[in-house]
This record gives structure tokens, sequence and C-alpha cells, in this order.
């Protein structure tokens, strides 16, 4: 699998970008946690195109930095520079995120299930793991505190969008419906941009729901790679929007000059 | 009183059996010299509290000091799994005590408040409170009628973390200031063990006191190691070494390779010098510095 697109100027990378920047505006508060290159990048790009008032803490310390490129780590000081505040994390950043001062997180996993609930934790039986994997870290607290959750997968098959994840680190709409509201947690999962498609949830039973393809995707492409059933739209679905020229150009040269985002694509790494 | 000691005193004090609390986040700021010293003097048993981390847990279960790892995350970030700690926890071979972030943090808070729980809506709906019911407790508000999670108290015995400055007496600077969750083990902690880049004149202290981050009565122990943090970071003086992380990775993979690894590169050098020599020296430190040491 490559990432480029047939016949057009950008990357299926830099099209998962532009896409989740578009979704942040002024109001977003947001912070990152560990391997998150692409929401990384996107509220970067977000506070350099439409969002300058965006606030973005870098790995969840370094409020308002702005650095020249993006390091190895996206939870180390290597993307701090330029910041106003390196904030305590039990004291300024649990207290903020309680209070959804902070209202913006993106979480990706191993697995991810229709409802948007997150598995990054074991393969297979707790007990008795077929893989164990790094734990939740603060996925099983961040998805109940933050209200506007967005997913991402750079690898859209079904291993990762199964019919039933193993382990529920992180809390999506739960059980569906009006789960989470009954538990008094606020918001939800509002999307999940993946390599292949955008879904959104359905307002009511809050299952994934294709909402746009990327190029040359059909329907058939990503139901095949989903290990669950996918809502369908009403509605005709359209092709994901592209980046425009100047969010190409900013991505590029201002917010990753050095492509780290592409470390999030494990495809490359292995044929390169 | 002068709390100055060496790593080798320092570490005596950590008995086999003792629960620990590690300072530091991932690939940022642990106690590695205190870490390597634990190593060296073949501690077992040890059960190991470390809210997110990486390299220091993986390093106590390769050397077979560990028995527990209650934790949140532990991985090498985009530089993949922590080898040992996941083949330990997949053999079962070393007990995962496992919780979220902020669960972890809010049992630590508990107990540093003598207190019998902190609530928190942090984790309903998710399986991790269901790992340790009794201990991550699923209650409702007596009057509202509200759920949350009762996060009852972890006390630990001994907190080792890595912190830029100190006194004889123990006072202790974090340069800028703290940005982990070192606060929370070692007021959860019984006796805490700081290792310091450099002790200075209690006279700084006193110039600057809103810079100091723990008063004498909150550390026992005193130890200076320069570059004391590494392989991971001690922000902002210096940045971790991708470069080990990635030959440790490599050597842990290979069974073959790894014993020379581990008596080269790892335990076997006697001092935290030794041991920063046994890793490229002086190319090693001029790659991690950063312009602010």
């Amino acid at each position: 699998m490559s990432i480029g697109i047939a016949g057009a100027d950008y990357t299926i990378d830099e099209l998962m970008v532009v896409t989740l920047a578009r979704q942040f505006d002024n109001s977003t508060r947001a912070f990152n946690g560990a391997v998150s290159f692409i929401p990384v990048c996107a509220y970067l790009l977000a506070r350099k195109t439409h969002a300058p008032g965006l606030v973005w803490a870098a790995s969840s310390i370094a409020i308002d930095a702005d650095p020249a490129q993006i390091g190895e780590s996206t939870l180390s000081d290597s993307i701090w520079d330029g910041a106003v505040m390196l904030s305590n994390s039990p004291f300024d950043f649990w207290a903020w995120a309680q209070g959804a001062r902070y209202n913006t997180f993106a979480f990706r996993g191993a697995q991810i299930d229709r409802f948007g609930n997150v598995n990054n934790t074991v393969i297979g039986s707790y007990d008795a793991p077929k893989v164990r994997l790094p734990g939740g870290g603060g996925m099983a607290d961040l998805g109940c505190m933050i209200p506007r959750i967005y997913l991402w997968s750079t690898t859209h098959n079904p291993r990762v969008f199964p019919a039933k994840i193993d382990f529920r680190s992180g809390m999506g709409w739960g059980d569906g419906g009006a789960h989470r509201q009954e538990l008094g947690l606020p918001g939800g999962p509002q999307l999940c941009v993946t390599d292949l498609c955008v879904m959104d949830f359905h307002p009511v039973s809050k299952a994934m729901r294709l909402k746009s393809l990327h190029p040359g995707i059909s329907v058939e492409d990503v139901q095949q790679a989903t290990g669950f059933e996918v809502l369908l739209p009403e509605d005709p679905i359209p092709v994901t929007d592209a980046p425009t020229a100047d969010e190409l150009k900013i991505l590029r040269e201002e917010v990753d000059p050095t492509s780290m985002r592409l470390r999030e694509f494990p495809q490359l790494s292995k044929s390169a | 009183m002068d709390k100055v000691i060496t790593i080798e005193e320092a570490a005596a004090l950590v008995p086999d059996g003792t629960t620990i609390a590690l300072g530091g986040l991932s690939m940022n700021a642990s106690p590695m010299a205190m870490v390597r010293e634990l190593i060296r003097q073949q501690k077992k048993d040890l059960t190991v509290v470390a809210i997110v981390n990486g390299m220091a847990v993986d390093w106590l279960i390769a050397a077979g000091c560990v028995r527990k790892v209650i934790s949140g995350l532990v991985s090498f970030e985009g530089m993949g799994l922590a080898p040992y700690f996941r083949r330990a926890v997949e053999s079962g071979e070393v007990e995962f005590e496992e919780y979220s972030e902020y669960l972890l943090i809010a049992r630590l808070k508990a107990a540093a408040s003598n207190l019998p729980f902190i609530p928190t809506r942090a984790g309903l709906g998710t399986d991790v409170i269901g790992l340790h019911p009794e201990k991550t407790r699923l209650e409702k508000d007596p009057v509202t009628g509200e759920a949350y999670v009762a996060c009852t108290a972890l006390p630990v015995d001994v907190a080792l973390v890595h912190a830029h400055a100190a006194d004889k007496d123990g006072n202790v600077r974090v340069d800028p200031k703290l940005v982990w969750m070192d606060n929370e083990i070692v007021n959860a902690a019984g006796k805490t063990i700081v290792t310091v880049e450099r002790i200075v004149p209690h006279s700084s202290f006193v110039a600057e006191p809103h810079r100091t981050t723990w008063p004498r009565f909150m550390v026992d122990a005193v130890t200076e190691v320069p570059w004391g943090a590494y392989p991971t970071s001690c922000f902002p003086e210096y940045t971790h070494d991708t470069a080990f992380y990635a030959a440790y990775s490599k050597a842990a993979a290979d069974p073959s390779q790894f014993p020379e690894f581990w008596a080269k590169r790892l335990a076997g050098p006697a001092t935290h010098d030794a041991f920063l020599q046994s890793n490229g020296g002086v190319d090693t430190i001029t790659r991690i510095k950063r312009a602010t040491r």
C-alpha cells in the first residue's frame, strides 16, 4: 500500500491532517498524547490557517507551543519550543481536563469499535493475551472527561475495526445510544478519520456512519476493511474534500517540514 | 542534617520487596541512574509504581528485580513496545496491576491526603475500572445518585525521582519547574530519594525560594548524578537518547545478543559515568544536550 492518490497532488496523510484540521476552530482547546503526529499536525495547521485562537498544549504540557518542526516523539520536549507555559500534569492538566477547560482530544487505538470505543490494552483475552499492548494510559480518563473526541487510524482494516474490541480502554459512545449521558459523561466521539474514509456517528444510535470516501475508495472497500457494518447515510456519499493549495503548502513547509507524520504509516516503513 | 549520600548507599535504602514509585513520564526524566544501581544490587520482588513509563520498568524486569508493576502505560512510544515488559506480562512472570493514568494519580493523591479514596468520573464505562474493582470502586453519590469511581489510597514505600538541583539539607529544585507527576509519588511515599544533576549551595534556595519544588522534610536522601536521567531526558538540559532506545530494542529482540549488550552497555559499568562512556560518552552527550545546559 502507498499513501499516494492517483491523479491527486496530495497524499493520504495530508488528506487526513487537513480533514481533521477543518474540524477545529477558535473554540478548540486541545492537547495530545503519544504517537499523535496526525492530530498534532492538524492542530498546528488549523492554528496557522483558519483558527488562530486555537489552544494546543503540546504533549499535554507545553501550552501554545510553536515548534519549527515536529520531533520524533509527540510526548517529549522536541515539540515544546515557543510555549507560553509548561503546565504541570496533576495540578494543571488534570484539573483542566476534568473541568472541560480542555475540550478536544484525539485518540487512536489498536482496535476501534463501531461506537468509537478504543482498545490499547490487550489483543486476545486479558489474562492470557496474544499481545500485551502498552496500556491505555490516559485514554480511560480522557474518554470520560473530554466532550469533543476525534478518532483516527492510518490502517483501516478489520483487525483495527473489529466486530468487537477485546478490551475497552477508552470510552467512546460506550454501548451506544444514551450510554454516555446516563453515566454523566460530556459529549462523545465526533468523527473518525482513516486512510480510507471519514465516518461520523449516527445521532441516535451513535453507531459509526460513513460520511465521505477518500478518492478512489468505494463503499465496498470500506465495508470489506471493517469488521462491523458501517451505517450509510441516506444521501449520496461524497468524496472527502481535497486540501487547498494553501493548506498543503503550510502543512509541508511550516507545520511538518520533515514529514514526521509518516511515522504513523507502518506500511511505509516496512516497504522502505 | 547532611542528606547527601552515594548512589550505592541510596540504593541500599531500598530493601527487597519494597514498593517503589518511579518519577518521570514516558521518555522523560526517570531516575535511571538509581534504577541501574538497583539492578546492580540485584534487588528482588520489587513492586514498581510507574504511572506512564517505558525504559526504567523494562530494565528492572529484564534484570529480574520485579514482582509486580502498577502502571497505566509502559511503552517506547513510536519506537515500539517495551520488550521485557511485554514478554513478562504475556507469560505471567510479572504481575501487572493496571489502571489508567488518572485513576493511578487519584489513588496516589488519596494516599498523600490520608483519605480512603478520591472520586472521579475517569474510567466510567470502560473495562479498566473492572480490573481491580476493590481498588477502583464503582459507586453512586448517595445524595445525587451520580456515578463515580472511588480511587482508593495507594501508599508507596519509596519514591525515586530525578531533579535538577538540591542542597545538602535535601531541599530540591526541579528547574524550571515540575512538569511530571513526580509530586504525586513523592507525597504518597513514606520515603523519598532524589538523584540530582548537581548539589548547589543552600544560599541558592534562600535566594530563590519561589523556585523550590520540595522542602527538606519531604526528602530523605540526595545523590548527585550528572546526566542521571540518561537515556531518558531531563528537560530543559538534555533530551532522551533515541539511539540508545533503538539499540536496546534491537538487542532485546535477539536473545543471543542481549547478554553482551546488557553487560557492556547497561548493567556492567560500575558507575554512571562509566555507563555514559560505554554508550558513546562525549559524542552522546553532545547529541542529547540542549542549548539550555
